[in-house]
């Protein structure tokens, strides 16, 4: 990226987050997000900033052309995705088991390789250099206890940076700073499976982020999790968004984040049926076997479920 | 998991965590090899010494008996074979079969020094990472080109960390399975293969989620190598120890 796209991409990202910085996270879940009128003038914002700089395409950090994935015993996961995702927006996949959410994420980072197509991060296709998007591209998995590698929760954090061979002191200082990120500097000598399940996925995140990715993907960041641990990751999730992040949520269930996200994809039968905002879309939900939020089916507007 | 906590690395900053892993991995064999040739005295005073270690490093006794519960049936059935089948002066006959004093005096000794090497093992995983293993095992089989040294390292750091989670597996297993009535079968053959076969099952899926989670990760065989640190208080450490295996064995 050209540092002239950087200063754009922050400079974006700071009209955004203008109104929200100086709060603390906790009031902006509730009002930010949750009007959708608000939500497209920062869009428009945005097609804006395009339209004014034709060179710096790379406001799309994530750009998917024509992509099919096979697998091997034949059954088709993807079918033709067309999919673009700008810089810092936080964006929820939907759809019911089986529709191709999860192998479309795992395209993002070349944990699987297209079939057909191609799958470009920040310009450049992924399959070129796996190690590198795949630093770039976070990804928090479904099964938190699979993906603790660590004895200790700071040995756990530093698996990433020791895998990018940054030095020792950099490490540290990417450990701690990760672990006081999601809330868990003082377990650091822990042990990993003592943690609650909310815990533990905060320290799948941390884990992510001592590798400094520019994206985050969570595939189905909620399952079996208790109220609090749902309230944990989801503020974090808000937070990491408002830090700049490109945020990208697989979920079959849209209570939890619908409030906060900017755009909604529907996919089903390994194909994208639907695209646009989440307020647009919310009538058309059940039809593709997600339930319609609460909030919605009470015929209000819909509401953080944080509040 | 709990339950499983004494086969796993205690973080802490006893003496023994700050030692160098590779001292200790040398101490491990120079210990266990040296009580072979102990015997009351010396036992008794490696049993200390090592008692001392352990608690230091913060074992809870309870826990840690707990834990080993099993490895004291392997003690018992050594401990019987031979006080059966060692010659000498008899202390109880039945038909044809004699348990002697020589035996029993024998098998106690075999027994203890069991529990010194297993004392010995235990104080070694207690203090030490597997990352640090790891590094280690590999800078022991560097003077071996043909060794692929960094794999075998890595192999050896996983086993160490997901040991534990198979047996949590089992636990799984076994709690499903027994409430679904499994205790009623007595065939073992039935029961091995229902528990067995559906264990292996997950054990495997686990280890796939496993690679895919590493793998995004970045993880490679070329990664920070942890820190191999050793100071003076290393090298006293290896005195003491060295004078205390030659005690024992002359």
């Amino acid at each position: 990226m050209s540092p002239k796209g950087e200063f754009w991409n922050r400079l974006e990202r700071a009209l955004d987050l203008s109104k929200n910085v100086s709060e603390p996270a906790k009031n902006d879940l509730g009002n930010s997000p949750s009007s959708y009128a608000e939500q497209g003038d920062e869009e428009d914002q945005r097609s804006e900033f395009k339209n004014q700089n034709p060179e710096h395409r790379v406001v799309n950090i994530i750009e998917i052309e024509n992509l099919s994935h096979r697998f091997t015993d034949g059954t088709v996961g993807l079918d033709n995705i067309n999919l673009s995702i700008s810089e810092g927006t936080f964006v929820v996949i939907a759809g019911r088991n089986g529709s191709g959410k999860t192998t479309l994420l795992k395209h993002l980072n070349g944990l699987l390789l297209p079939t057909n197509g191609v799958v470009k991060f920040s310009g450049e296709p992924v399959s070129k250099n796996l190690a590198w998007s795949r630093q770039k591209v976070g990804m928090v998995f479904q099964d938190a206890d699979s993906q603790i590698v660590g004895e200790t929760v700071a040995d756990d954090v530093s698996f990433g940076p020791e895998n990018l061979r940054l030095d020792r002191d950099e490490i540290k200082r990417r450990v701690a700073r990760s672990l006081e990120t999601v809330g868990l500097l003082r377990y650091k000598d822990q042990k990993p499976h003592l943690l609650s399940g909310g815990e533990k996925r905060r320290l799948a995140i941390a884990g992510i982020l001592a590798m400094e990715p520019k994206v985050l993907i969570f595939d189905e960041p909620f399952s079996s999790l208790d109220f609090p641990g749902v309230k944990q990751i989801l503020s974090q999730m808000i937070s990491l968004h408002q830090a700049g992040h490109t945020i990208l949520v697989a979920a079959h269930d849209l209570d939890k984040l619908i409030a906060h996200t900017d755009r909604l994809v529907i996919m089903e039968n390994g194909r994208i049926v639907r695209d646009g905002l989440p307020s647009q879309l919310l009538r058309e939900l059940e039809a593709f076997g997600i339930r319609e939020p609460l909030p919605s089916r009470l015929g209000m507007e819909v509401y953080s479920w944080l509040n | 998991m709990a339950e499983l906590n004494v086969l796993g690395f205690h973080a802490g900053d006893s003496v023994l965590h700050k030692l160098d892993v590779r001292f200790k991995l040398l101490f491990v064999v120079v210990i266990s090899l040296s009580s072979l040739k102990a015997f009351v005295p010396s036992l008794s005073l490696l049993t200390l010494v090592l008692m001392v270690a352990l608690m230091s490093a913060g074992l809870s006794l309870k826990t840690a008996l707990k834990d080993l519960r099993y490895v004291f049936w392997l003690l018992l059935f050594v401990f019987m074979a031979r006080s059966l089948s060692v010659p000498g002066s008899s202390v109880i006959e039945f038909k044809s079969v004699s348990v002697t004093r020589e035996g029993l005096y024998e098998g106690a000794i075999v027994c203890w020094r069991l529990v010194i090497v297993i004392m010995t093992g235990l104080s070694f995983v207690l203090t030490t990472r597997s990352s640090e293993i790891k590094a280690a095992v590999e800078w022991m089989l560097k003077p071996f080109p043909w060794v692929p040294a960094k794999r075998i390292a890595i192999m050896l750091s996983l086993i160490v960390r997901f040991i534990p989670l198979i047996f949590e597996q089992a636990k799984k297993t076994t709690e499903a399975q027994r409430a679904r009535g499994v205790e009623n079968r007595k065939n073992p053959v039935y029961r091995l293969k229902m528990f067995g076969i559906p264990l292996m099952r997950r054990v495997f899926e686990r280890a796939d989620n496993l690679a895919l989670a590493m793998e995004a990760r970045c993880y490679s065989e070329n990664r920070t190598d942890s820190l191999l640190s050793s100071d003076i208080r290393d090298w006293i450490a290896l005195a003491g120890v060295v004078g205390l295996c030659f005690m024992i064995v002359l």
